[in-house]
């Protein structure tokens, strides 16, 4: 091709492009971000109520305007396990700061009776909950344990993160996130 | 078939489609070093001595970045979560690396670069396979009979279409006459790319708007689509008179 030729292409190209960006243009904003529920960054995060092992329920819109992070967990994932200490410890530094956990065992693949002297073992105060019949990990779409979702005061979630565990400068840096 | 793609490759399993588009870009590179005058050996060097700088970059950056946070638990600077990186440090890292190694090894910088796109567009791959995994850079809502469920709604398989793009893309660097100037091969791969970017981002569902509801990234590749084609002219050959 020709020099001029090759030219009037690029211009032509790059003439379209520029008209394309400008049609493809998200005027109404319909993005879906915080409006549908979903398990996945910058949606808001899908609700559910679960019972505690003494029987009381919780429900996560009833926690809005707090910064929540949901953890999704079981007694015989050893990474789970490694983590407890140090989501306990953010808890106890963070929790007047409005910040709460919801430490979600999934029971209906667990042991329900290795759940308590594990949470005892651990020492940990925050809200365990127990999904036994897999609404929790069916809502959040679970595919590997641990998962934690860390979700914003207006209940969107900030981050997801899968695997662990979870280090404290990990934790540290996410929980400030959602806190402010 | 998609479900049990995602199932199989489900964060953090999706690493494992990055570090094959690695292994097989690597290998694709080696096969053509020759071709652009340069050594499998160099080829091998230059990405692994990048790959250090991206992965040393990305924690270290991530840590002073976050330096308050670190400094109170400052072993967590050799955690194994994946999650205390900063991506975008670390790729500006590992092209100073790269960029540093070759002049120290006198490479030619077009050259070098053609020599790398097959390993270039091979990661692209490799990038839109982990994002099909893992359900990230999904489409806007869609009515079309291919969309396909995920995250609570019927969607644009935008990973699929950036897949194919990438495919398509790295068919053509690959099958290509090798008598162009030197750098067509790397001009060409990221006029290419940034289009399809261009193009596809516009069914995207996550994209970041600007003012009046624009898409970033649309800018962002139409930016990079003006400078291949600018830096093509240049280095297209003056013919005498």
């Amino acid at each position: 091709m020709q020099q001029p030729q090759r030219r009037m292409v690029y211009f032509l190209v790059l003439a379209l492009g520029l008209a394309w960006v400008l049609v493809s243009a998200d005027r109404s904003g319909a993005s879906t971000f915080g409006q549908i529920p979903a398990p996945q960054q910058d949606f808001l995060a899908p609700d559910f109520e679960l019972k505690t092992p003494a029987g009381e329920m919780i429900r996560l819109s009833a926690l809005r305007g707090q910064a929540v992070l949901i953890n999704l967990w079981a007694t015989w994932c050893p990474p789970c396990r490694a983590e407890m200490q140090s989501i306990e410890k953010m808890y106890q530094e963070y929790k007047d700061e409005g910040f709460t956990v919801l430490a979600v065992n999934m029971t209906y693949q667990d042991d329900p009776l290795a759940v308590m002297p594990f949470v005892h073992e651990q020492g940990l105060s925050f809200p365990i909950l127990l999904d036994e019949t897999a609404e929790m990990a069916n809502a959040y779409q679970l595919r590997s344990l641990p998962s934690s979702y860390f979700i914003r005061r207006d209940g969107v979630i900030n981050e997801v993160v899968i695997g662990g565990p979870m280090s404290e400068a990990l934790l540290r840096t996410r929980i400030e996130d959602i806190l402010k | 078939m998609i479900e049990i793609f995602r199932s199989i490759f489900a964060p953090p399993r999706d690493i494992i489609l990055l570090l094959a588009a690695l292994w097989m870009g690597l290998a694709l590179a080696e096969k053509r070093a020759g071709r652009y005058g340069l050594s499998r050996d160099a080829i091998n060097n230059i990405v692994y001595y990048a790959l250090f700088g991206y992965i040393l970059g990305g924690r270290l950056l991530y840590a002073l970045a976050n330096y308050s946070v670190f400094s109170q638990s400052p072993l967590s600077i050799f955690s194994l979560n994946l999650d205390l990186f900063d991506p975008a440090a670390a790729f500006i890292v590992a092209v100073i690396v790269g960029v540093v190694y070759g002049s120290r090894q006198k490479f030619t910088l077009w050259p070098t670069l053609d020599a790398l796109t097959p390993f270039f567009a091979m990661m692209a791959i490799g990038l839109h396979l982990s994002h099909l995994a893992a359900g990230t850079a999904f489409g806007s809502p869609t009515a079309f009979p291919w969309g396909i469920d995920l995250w609570n709604a019927t969607r644009h398989p935008t990973q699929i279409y950036e897949l194919v793009a990438a495919v398509l893309i790295l068919g053509l660097i690959w099958f290509r006459r090798s008598d162009s100037p030197a750098g067509s091969d790397f001009l060409l791969f990221s006029g290419l790319t940034a289009g399809a970017r261009l193009f596809l981002e516009a069914f995207r569902g996550d994209s970041t708007l600007i003012f009046g509801g624009v898409r970033l990234a649309q800018l962002m590749a139409w930016a990079v689509l003006a400078v291949a084609f600018f830096v093509t002219e240049m280095i297209q050959p003056q013919k005498s008179n």
